[in-house]
């Protein structure tokens, strides 16, 4: 009996999706101007997990929620308007979006010049990924906030609820990983921390959610990541002490390793780099794969109903939907490991380039 | 390829909204919030500490009492016992006064039964005399002429009354 439950739940889904197919199908038939063209995989997938210029309203695949475009054109002066009027391929001040999928800039503003070529100009337009960075902030400063209002009102009192999991989470970020990696360090670079790791961590959640307030891949674009990763990385050179330069020109290797070919030294100076490379990849990685498994078993969907007929689209609807939640479950996992990863390796790097001479030299 | 491209507008953006970000929170919102964490461990790990504290003191409260039982106990033994003698040595005291003092009563009467008796006694010898001078006085009215033996013999007479008593 307890299995039969998700049984009849699955059967009614196929069966709700065939006829939506079917009807679908009708549809392209009465109108066969309006009859949708083969599936382009590359251009679904990359258009979901790519920026875009409006926000994607759900149900809806014309109505765009529109954010402004500020870009520069070629003589130098700014154009701020509505993303509104450059939907649907139309041109205004000659700026038009690019629609071929298969050009480099597809999906991206561009300038048609008077003779015809087309030009990326300066582009500061608030896309949906800055517009999703913004509502992240603004939610990250309200949970903050939330919370230091508490305790302004109730003083030591143990904040209960939401503000309760957001004080775990800042004692197990904080009191359990910054401070036993930077010791006496830690009240400094804190700040920095928690920043990064909230906001990161809200980020990553609003991208699972698939409407409105969420659904941009922001972590998962390797702009963004590229930012964070670079914080970290001017904070670890900044604040290197004289024992981590010397480490890194003249580490403790035998004389051979690094004179008359500097090997080491070569080996250690990469490394400045590679660390925040590694930052900057994992968290794109890890995020954009996360969306893209969900965006392709979704497609599937529509492949499959597109190669082998309606009723094995239908069937595919159970199995994608299963392995899409499980996907997103653990990808609600990933955004707390990823944003934890990235906090805890911000303040090892940190830490490193805090080092203080560990033993006395002869 | 366009994933692998950071776009420069996103980057702007994302950097100025993280630095906002950052000085906001960095100034209103995390020391606060870590110091008031701290502040708070530090009252609990103070509050267990003094809990302790007062547990320790309280067993060492009870032990005390305890000890303070035990010792009142053995005194108030040691104070029964001590009272149980001084009552037998009371008594006994009592006792011996008691012989004493009715032997010293039996003695007393004793010594005025004697005393009554010597009385008795000269009170009857000078009866006695008086009877025998009596005697003698009407032995000698009426026989004045009688023999010297008969004289001798109521000398007799009365020295053996004599030694009788």
């Amino acid at each position: 009996m307890k299995k039969l439950i998700p049984a009849i739940v699955a059967l009614v889904i196929v069966a709700l999706m065939a006829l939506g197919y079917m009807d679908a199908e009708h549809h392209s038939r009465l109108h066969p101007e309006a009859a949708s063209e083969p599936l382009n995989v590359k251009a679904t997938l990359f258009g979901h997990l790519g920026d875009a210029y409006g926000w994607e309203v759900p149900f809806n695949h014309s109505t765009r929620i529109p954010l402004p475009v500020i870009v520069r054109d070629h003589a130098g002066s700014w154009h701020v308007f509505s993303s509104d009027r450059v939907t649907g391929g139309a041109t205004y001040d000659g700026f038009k979006i690019v629609s071929d999928p298969d050009s480099e800039l597809s999906g991206k503003i561009v300038e048609v010049l008077d003779d015809g070529s087309e030009v990326r100009p300066w582009d500061l337009s608030i896309t949906k990924n800055v517009a999703c960075i913004f509502i992240a902030a603004l939610i990250v400063i309200a949970v903050v906030m939330s919370l230091r209002r508490w305790y302004d009102r109730e003083g030591m009192k143990a904040p209960r609820g939401g503000r309760g999991f957001v004080e775990l989470i800042v004692d197990f970020v904080y009191f359990d990983t910054i401070r036993p990696i930077m010791g006496k360090h830690a009240p400094r670079f804190a700040p920095y921390l928690l920043t990064a790791f909230f906001m990161i961590l809200t980020l990553n959640l609003l991208g699972l959610i698939v409407i409105f307030p969420g659904g941009a891949n922001v972590t998962g674009n390797i702009a963004v990541t590229m930012v964070l990763a670079l914080c970290t990385f001017a904070l670890t050179t900044f604040n290197g002490t004289r024992e981590y330069w010397k480490e890194i020109f003249w580490p403790e290797v035998p004389v051979w390793l690094k004179c008359p070919v500097p090997l080491m030294p070569f080996i250690e100076f990469l490394g400045i780099f590679t660390k925040p490379l590694a930052l900057m990849i994992r968290l794109f990685a890890n995020m954009m794969s996360g969306h893209m498994v969900v965006i392709v078993l979704v497609t599937f969907i529509f492949l499959f109903a597109q190669m082998f007929g309606t009723a094995v689209g239908g069937m595919t609807v159970v199995f994608s939907m299963a392995f899409s939640l499980f996907m997103l479950l653990l990808d609600t996992l990933i955004s707390f490991i990823q944003a934890y990863v990235f906090t805890l390796l911000s303040a090892l790097f940190i830490s490193m380039a805090l080092v203080e001479p560990h033993h006395v030299s002869e | 390829m366009q994933l692998f491209t950071p776009e420069f507008g996103l980057a702007f953006w994302m950097f100025v909204a993280f630095l906002g970000l950052y000085f906001i929170l960095a100034k209103w919102g995390w020391p606060a919030i870590i110091k008031m964490m701290e502040d708070r461990a530090d009252l609990i790990d103070k509050g267990v500490a003094l809990s302790r504290e007062a547990q320790a003191q309280l067993d060492g409260a009870k032990a005390d009492r305890d000890k303070l039982i035990a010792e009142a106990r053995v005194e108030q033994a040691e104070i029964l016992r001590e009272a149980a003698k001084m009552r037998n040595q009371i008594v006994e005291d009592a006792k011996a006064q008691a012989t004493e003092e009715a032997q010293k009563v039996a003695e007393q009467a004793q010594l005025r039964i004697e005393q009554t008796r010597k009385e008795y006694e000269h009170q009857m010898r000078l009866e006695v005399t008086e009877v025998a001078l009596q005697i003698a006085e009407k032995v000698l009215r009426h026989q004045m002429e009688n023999d010297k033996a008969q004289q001798a013999l109521v000398e007799k007479y009365l020295a053996e009354a004599e030694n009788k008593n």
